[in-house]
């Protein structure tokens, strides 16, 4: 056991305090800081490609243009927003969750927020260059000369490098730190749900950012010193076979701490233990192993060949299988839930619909002609912001409205927030909903601009208003925590009366988390603590939920 | 891994942190290694009959040995025995170093360069990593002999010591698979 010097977020307004910080409760707030900070950059650039696209042969921006801001959104999107806040999310809250002091390592954790910031402003500086612009899956040889003679595409790389970098940082640390730092009494299987997902994302991590490492790292061989790797001889698929054994388990590492947080979320505003435990975690491994088997189902037009596709397509559909336990599980936790309609609640809710509904499409790419049809085309666009827009970004909306309170020590207000998730919840459903509709009309993805075809103009006019109430939304999600942080309803200890270990330090967490921990003898350490008489440690398998969280005019019924 | 092979049967946590970071490094060396394996057929060149496996055979047992000082330097009783094994295992790789930059001029005297073929530009990218990989080390088996030879690498630095170690002996087997992947095997 190394030493662990207790070390906590700094008051506030000392900035170089916190940047010098190597507290994994600062470097979780500065991880998700990033990520709005760059939310918003990505967030414009998508308003200005609605904007472009709101009218048949509109002139806004130039073709060039479009190809780039596309490329700084994807990317932005994917390496600077979701990933920084889920790692932000995971560095504070494992260790609370665990109940450990701090990370394994702290100063590595510093070092992991910096690199991914250091990524973010190479990005951005590529703007002066020219950024890259042959998306956000760089294929080559697009990405290669000499149809990338600009410096961009080396930004994008290195980039790309750096963020992968400080990510596997942050995900050696959770692991290392989910193994050795558990609170005694706590067991693997008594983890919260959060602490597991992310514990199992960082294992996809540490698999898959390697692959884009050396990807990138061909790809710049071939750009600066002229290999073969990719074109001239190479081999343009070996791109995407590498790109994508990256990339498809990089969509699992988004979506499995938003599960994380949706899996502790419905729980808690359901009153109720979480429907099989096990089956959510458990799926959360198979999830892990099947992410890299799927990967060739982005690449179905390529002319693989009949078996590798029907293989692929085989293990799509399989992977569909954990992911709907999870989602049953979820449906079976409200069942007869005693539900409190709170904001984080909402957001989950949300996130429940949406998913499932971007996780359907998802099964639909799965059915080869479904996929050679739709390919490449508006209904790829609206699945894929299906599942990560209506699914990761909201989970972290709730994440954020439910965490909060301990981040904080004060509660988000309600009114502005019902305010916002109505506007950003219909307004995403109107950006992409329409989308599916133009994707099988055959709008293909990628293009600056369309011809005046039937329809077209409709529903891309709709899609950008809709953008439009979104980006209200948004602004109004971020008014709300920079004005509740101020006058915000004081919250205490644990505000939703929740029953994981988290809850059990003062809000904000004192230096060193925990003066004192309860004795842990099941999942829910604070419900033994609260009902002695009825203690998970004494029930373990609570299944049938007949006591003690439901409405008290069943209460008799089950008696 | 038996607990032999540790002075302490618990490792400290920098062991497994480095452990699972090796996991992500050997995943980009085998990737790469791949697809170094899948091109080189489409080469032109005279591809692995360039290279000399005898040539590089001494450069590649220094790089091995120094993996045998570093085994048992934390073994020996005496701390400038010690720090002179750690110390030893430095000057291997840098030895390694040089061979390797030998290898290079000796190639590219003869024209392969990264452009040149399909077989050299896997080539250049795998050993140049790997090369990489052996030069980040020397300043950690410097900074062992030094904190060896004054007495300094006690158990409060066992974490240091058994990371940087682990790391050196996974450059040199992926030096083991290197050699035996580009100078001995004659390709697919």
């Amino acid at each position: 056991m190394s030493l662990i010097l207790p070390t906590s977020p700094p008051e506030s307004g000392r900035v170089a305090r916190w940047l010098a910080s190597t507290d994994h409760k600062a470097i979780g707030i500065l991880y998700v800081l990033t990520g709005m900070v760059f939310m918003l950059l990505g967030g414009l650039e998508a308003l200005a490609m609605r904007a472009q696209l709101a009218r048949p042969n509109a002139t806004l921006i130039t073709a060039q243009t479009y190809n780039e801001v596309f490329t700084l959104h994807g990317t932005t999107m994917i390496f600077f927003v979701v990933m920084p806040m889920l790692l932000g999310f995971s560095n504070y809250l494992v260790p609370l969750q665990i109940g450990a002091r701090d990370m394994a390592f702290p100063r590595l954790n510093a070092f992991g927020l910096w690199l991914t910031v250091m990524g973010g402003l190479l990005l951005y500086a590529s703007v002066l260059v020219g950024p890259a612009d042959a998306g956000w899956f760089s294929y080559a040889p697009l990405s290669e000369k000499p149809y990338a003679m600009g410096e961009g595409t080396d930004f994008w790389i290195a980039a790309l490098l750096f963020a992968g970098f400080g990510t596997t940082l942050t995900a050696i640390n959770v692991i290392v730190t989910a193994i050795r730092y558990r609170a005694p009494g706590m067991g693997l299987w008594q983890m919260p749900m959060f602490a597991w997902m992310a514990f199992v994302n960082a294992f996809i991590i540490t698999f898959a950012l390697p692959c884009l490492s050396a990807a990138l790292l061909m790809l710049e061989v071939d750009r600066r010193l002229g290999g073969h790797f990719f074109s001239h001889g190479g081999s343009a698929l070996l791109w995407q076979h590498y790109f994508w054994l990256f990339g498809h388990p990089e969509v699992y590492i988004m979506i499995l701490p938003a599960w994380g947080i949706i899996s502790e979320v419905i729980p808690v505003f359901s009153r109720k233990p979480i429907f099989g435990y096990e089956f959510v975690a458990g799926s959360s491994v198979a999830i892990a192993l099947l992410s890299f088997a799927v990967y060739a189902h982005h690449m179905f037009v390529v002319g693989l060949g009949r078996p590798v596709n029907l293989a692929f397509a085989a293990s799509t559909m399989l992977i569909a299988i954990p992911t709907g336990v999870k989602v049953a599980n979820w449906v079976a936790t409200l069942w007869k839930g005693s539900i409190r309609f709170e904001l984080p609640m909402l957001y989950a809710l949300a996130f429940i619909v949406q998913f499932t509904f971007g996780g359907v499409t998802g099964v639909s790419f799965a059915v080869l002609p479904i996929d050679w049809q739709v390919t490449d085309s508006y209904y790829v666009v609206a699945h894929m912001h299906y599942v990560l827009m209506g699914g990761t970004i909201f989970a972290l909306l709730s994440g954020l409205h439910y965490y909060f309170p301990k981040v904080t020590g004060r509660h988000l207000t309600r009114s502005l927030g019902m305010w916002s998730f109505w506007l950003v919840t219909l307004g995403f459903n109107g950006v992409f909903l329409v989308q599916h509709a133009l994707g099988l009309m055959g709008m293909p993805r990628r293009v600056y601009t369309y011809p005046d075809l039937p329809g077209w103009g409709l529903l891309n006019v709709l899609s950008t208003l809709s953008a439009g109430l979104l980006g209200v939304g948004m602004t109004m999600i971020l008014w709300n925590i920079l004005r509740s942080l101020r006058v915000g309803e004081v919250a205490g200890a644990n505000p939703w009366n929740a029953w994981t270990l988290e809850w059990w330090c003062a809000s904000p967490p004192p230096p060193g988390n925990f003066t004192d921990l309860p004795p842990i003898r099941s999942r829910r350490p604070l419900w033994d603590l609260a009902h002695p008489e009825d203690t998970d440690a004494d029930r373990p398998r609570r299944h049938d939920q007949t006591h003690g969280h439901i409405r008290p005019e069943e209460r008799e019924h089950h008696q | 891994m038996s607990a032999a092979a540790a002075p302490s049967a618990r490792r400290p946590d920098a062991y497994w942190g480095m452990a699972v970071f090796l996991v992500t490094d050997a995943v980009i060396f085998l990737l790469l290694l791949v697809a170094h394996a899948f091109l080189r057929r489409q080469g032109h060149g005279p591809g692995a009959g360039a290279l000399s496996a005898a040539a590089m055979l001494p450069w590649s047992a220094a790089l091995w040995a120094s993996s045998a000082a570093l085994v048992l330097a934390p073994r020996v009783r005496r701390a400038w025995a010690s720090a002179a094994l750690y110390g030893l295992g430095a000057l291997l790789g840098a030895a390694f170093l040089l061979g390797q930059g030998l290898e290079y001029r000796h190639l590219l005297a003869q024209g392969h360069t990264v452009t040149s073929d399909l077989f050299f530009t896997g080539f250049y990218t795998l050993t140049a990593l790997h090369g990489l990989h052996v030069f980040l080390g020397l300043p950690l088996l410097t900074a062992l002999a030094t904190l060896a030879a004054r007495g300094r690498l006690t158990e409060r630095r066992a974490g240091f010591r058994e990371a940087a170690t682990l790391y050196w002996h996974f450059v040199d087997a992926v030096w083991v698979v290197l050699y035996a992947a580009l100078y001995v095997w004659g390709g697919p």
